[in-house]
């Protein structure tokens, strides 16, 4: 419960089927998205259909503070199917956390979600995704991006407690001078877990990071599949990593670079390993369990930020 | 303090240490000489308990307690601290992380007075360090550990004398004004005159072949003749206790 606790301070607040809290400031529409498919015709065109649950962000004005969303399961066997969308308008930073979880370990529930994000020009958007999901639960969680001219993207996707099946996927179509950086970070067990991540770097001086961290542990499986297509003179880097933690799991890893411009430069690196023993007795010889060595190293490499 | 008895020690199934003996006592500071790949580092690790070592025969004891099988941590926690050659990376966690979780006491260990700026301490362990700043940072990580005895395994190798004599001033009064033990390994001997050492060893090809309570007498016969030199002098001697 805690993660819906914290929530209760943020904007969006939904569990189950239930909005249960909807928090608007200044510069900033927040709205159910059935409702703003229905009350704006300039959002209508960013839904294939009309959606059945999810929130629609409109940040119009800069905002000082980060805005945050919960989305929940509490009740046994629910299937979400949620349709964001968060557009942020030219010349705004923007940072947004999103949680999304189940407050109880066996509810065998699915979440499906589908956030398009639609960034101006020269506007930035953080956005940290976090979920923690019961061993029964089914994810698949996708995220559209499309960054205009000179926009700015660093998104956070993590996802560390064991569930039944993840799929995460990502899509962004960058235009010119337009910069954006997908850092995903997983660690499985029991699970199956599936990765896609793609990056189009259509205009001219775009920008593109892809970066995965994996660590498959307990019968869990991995599959990634992450593609930079470099339309324009732009610049792309794929960098994945896997740690093995035992031999019943598996981590596959494909690394997709394609460019048809002369001016452009893509690179990756891909590397499947497990934790060096020379790193965990360096840090038992200070005094750590073997234990206490291993989560360290596990959580530096799926870290977003330094740990502090 | 360190009783090391009739060590042999495997690595990759080759003998690397034949037969070694070595008595530390409480507050004393002993020096380990020797060539490269005579067999230093080795004892350092084996008497630190990496598993890569094998001991095949002979014992490790400290403050009366055989530690010969004890896991590595369990040596660390007795008292034993080893400033590692080539310490390795860790990466995404930063310097003041690991003194965090590693400190003795659990409070930040005062780094006032320390050459240290804040930067470095935000910055992931070991990851682009130069040589000198990772010799600082194994220093500080033994700090934080409030150590008994300390093995300090070429802890002059790539430094200038500037940051040695910076390192040299915080081992001395951080350490052995505390009355912490040391073993200094070296091949090069620059930290000889700032230690002062109670004993020095030299270690060619796996064996202690000279021990003496005047650090001076085998040094100046290594600088004098070289190592290679050592196992055919007559003047060699070793302590019996």
């Amino acid at each position: 419960m805690k993660s819906v606790e914290s929530a209760k301070s943020g904007n969006y607040l939904q569990i189950d089927h239930i909005i249960k809290k909807l928090l608007s400031s200044e510069g900033v529409i927040l709205k159910p998205s059935p409702e703003a498919y229905d009350e704006f015709d300039e959002v209508k065109k960013y839904f294939d259909q009309k959606p059945e649950e999810g929130y629609m962000i409109w940040i119009k004005k800069q905002i000082k503070h980060p805005l945050s969303t919960c989305i929940a399961i509490s009740s046994p066997k629910v299937h979400q199917r949620l349709n964001n969308l968060v557009i942020v308008e030219s010349g705004i930073e923007a940072e947004l956390y999103s949680i999304c979880n189940a407050v109880k370990p066996i509810l065998c529930g699915i979440h499906e979600g589908h956030t398009k994000i639609i960034l101006k020009e020269n506007s930035s958007l953080k956005l940290r995704h976090f979920h923690k999901w019961g061993t029964s639960d089914k994810v698949k969680t996708t995220s559209e991006v499309v960054l205009e001219k000179g926009a700015t993207l660093f998104s956070f996707y993590k996802c560390i407690s064991p569930l039944r099946k993840l799929r995460v996927e990502s899509n962004a179509l960058l235009g010119p001078n337009a910069s954006a950086n997908f850092e995903v970070s997983i660690l499985a067990k029991n699970e199956e877990a599936e990765l896609f991540e793609t990056m189009i770097l259509d205009g001219d001086n775009s920008n593109g990071v892809i970066k995965l961290r994996m660590i498959s542990d307990s019968n869990a499986s991995i599959v990634s599949r992450s593609k930079i297509v470099a339309n324009g003179a732009g610049r792309g880097h794929i960098d994945c990593m896997g740690l093995l933690l035992s031999n019943n799991s598996i981590i596959s890893s494909i690394p997709e670079i394609f460019t048809k411009n002369k001016g452009a430069i893509l690179t990756h690196e891909a590397s499947i390993g497990k934790i060096s023993e020379e790193e965990i007795y360096y840090l038992r010889s200070r005094g750590l369990s073997e234990d206490e060595a291993i989560n360290l190293i596990i959580t530096g490499f799926l870290g977003e930020t330094l740990l502090r | 303090m360190l009783d090391v008895r009739n060590l042999i020690v495997k690595v990759n199934g080759k003998t690397i240490l034949k037969n070694i003996n070595l008595k530390i006592k409480e507050g004393e500071i002993h020096a380990l000489l020797g060539p490269n790949a005579s067999g230093k580092s080795t004892l350092a690790y084996t008497i630190m308990g990496l598993p890569r070592y094998e001991i095949i025969s002979g014992e490790i004891w400290f403050r009366d307690i055989n530690i010969t099988h004890l896991p590595i941590e369990e040596r660390a926690k007795l008292g034993i601290a080893l400033a590692f050659q080539n310490p390795p990376v860790i990466k995404n966690v930063k310097l003041s992380l690991l003194l965090k979780r590693i400190s003795r006491d659990k409070a930040m260990f005062d780094i006032k007075g320390l050459p240290l700026s804040h930067d470095f301490m935000e910055r992931e362990v070991n990851v682009g360090f130069s040589g000198g700043e990772k010799k600082i940072s194994e220093i500080i990580q033994i700090l934080c550990l409030k150590p008994a005895f300390v093995i300090l395994d070429e802890i002059d190798s790539g430094l200038d004398i500037i940051n040695l004599n910076r390192l040299m001033k915080i081992i001395q009064e951080k350490l052995i004004d505390n009355g912490v033990s040391v073993l200094a390994i070296t091949h090069r001997g620059d930290i000889l005159q700032f230690l002062d050492p109670d004993a020095a060893h030299v270690m060619l090809n796996g064996e202690i072949i000279c021990s003496s309570k005047d650090w001076r007498k085998p040094w100046e016969t290594i600088l004098r003749c070289g190592y290679e030199k050592c196992g055919e002098c007559k003047e060699r001697e070793l302590l019996t206790d």
